[in-house]
């Protein structure tokens, strides 16, 4: 198997569980956010 | 502690932790799926016929951010026409927030394009027509949103916003599909002529994948953008109220 490949996919994997990490914690931060604003209302 | 206490908060956090998997079922799906999509793209796939060495694979995700640029200005584009039609706020957020996206995705793919360029031709950037083209996309929609900035009254914004983001569509189809046809590029089309694929059934399953995979990532970024922009609203709207009482 092809060394560089391998260290490709695995720097492409690192990016990718960064950016859903990201989105995942954004996602609860907007709906604690939304669920607040409906309290007030 | 007592075992019966501790069962109980055991039991507690796992309902917690059963409940939150069940809300995200589908964004956690969506992350499992693009692991696997990479993983696929350099293990499963095997390199397309007529590039040399490994270079094809960038395929697997530059046309598939391609694709999800082309898929966000259109959307833009019908929710300004939903917009005009309506005046309904929800369809202008929807607009401006998949505009964002088209806009992130096409600086994606043209990234990847030149990186894809750099091995193949030799160098980042050739001014290809195709390259050429989607330069001329991205300052199309970079004055959209410096329209969208500059306009301070919120419903001349949206008004022109929408008309703005209907001509600039108008654009996409020459700019992507055309353009690039008519005249010599050194762009690849042959490995995706849907007549004749020369590729590989494994590098068509990864392909399709991506397609999936990216298509997920664009509606759930989407949601979150126009969830945020509408949060954005609110605050402004409530300022607003504030300030005239």
């Amino acid at each position: 198997m092809d060394q560089g490949l391998v260290q490709i996919m695995i720097v492409n994997l690192v990016i990718w569980v960064g950016i859903a990490f990201y989105l995942f914690s954004l996602d609860r931060k907007i709906s604690r956010i939304e669920r607040e604003n409906k309290k007030r209302k | 502690m007592s075992t019966t206490k501790i069962q109980l908060t055991f039991s507690a956090k796992s309902a917690i932790l059963l409940l939150m998997l069940k809300k995200n079922v589908l964004k956690i799906a969506l992350i499992i799926w693009m692991i696997v999509v990479i993983v696929a793209s350099f293990m499963y796939a095997k390199a397309a016929a007529g590039f040399p060495g490994e270079t094809s694979r960038i395929m697997l995700f530059h046309v598939p951010q391609a694709w999800v640029a082309t898929l966000a200005f259109l959307v833009s584009m019908i929710a300004s026409i939903i917009y005009l039609r309506n005046r309904s706020v929800h369809a202008d957020l929807t607009a401006a927030a998949s505009a964002e996206l088209g806009f992130l995705f096409c600086i994606l793919a043209t990234v990847t394009g030149s990186l894809f360029a750099k091995v193949t031709w030799g160098s980042y950037w050739n001014w290809d027509p195709r390259e050429t083209s989607i330069v001329i996309l991205l300052m199309i929609y970079g004055a959209y949103f410096a329209l969208r900035s500059a306009v301070p009254d919120q419903d001349r914004k949206r008004v022109f916003a929408a008309a703005y983001s209907i001509m600039a569509f108008a654009t996409v189809p020459f700019l992507i599909f055309i353009l690039p046809r008519i005249t010599v590029s050194l762009h690849p089309e042959d490995t995706m002529n849907p007549v004749d694929p020369q590729m590989d059934i494994r590098f068509m399953l990864t392909f399709i994948g991506a397609f999936i995979a990216y298509t997920g990532l664009y509606i759930w970024m989407i949601r979150l953008k126009f969830r945020a922009l509408r949060i954005e609203e609110n605050l402004t709207e409530g300022i607003e109220e504030w300030i005239r009482d």
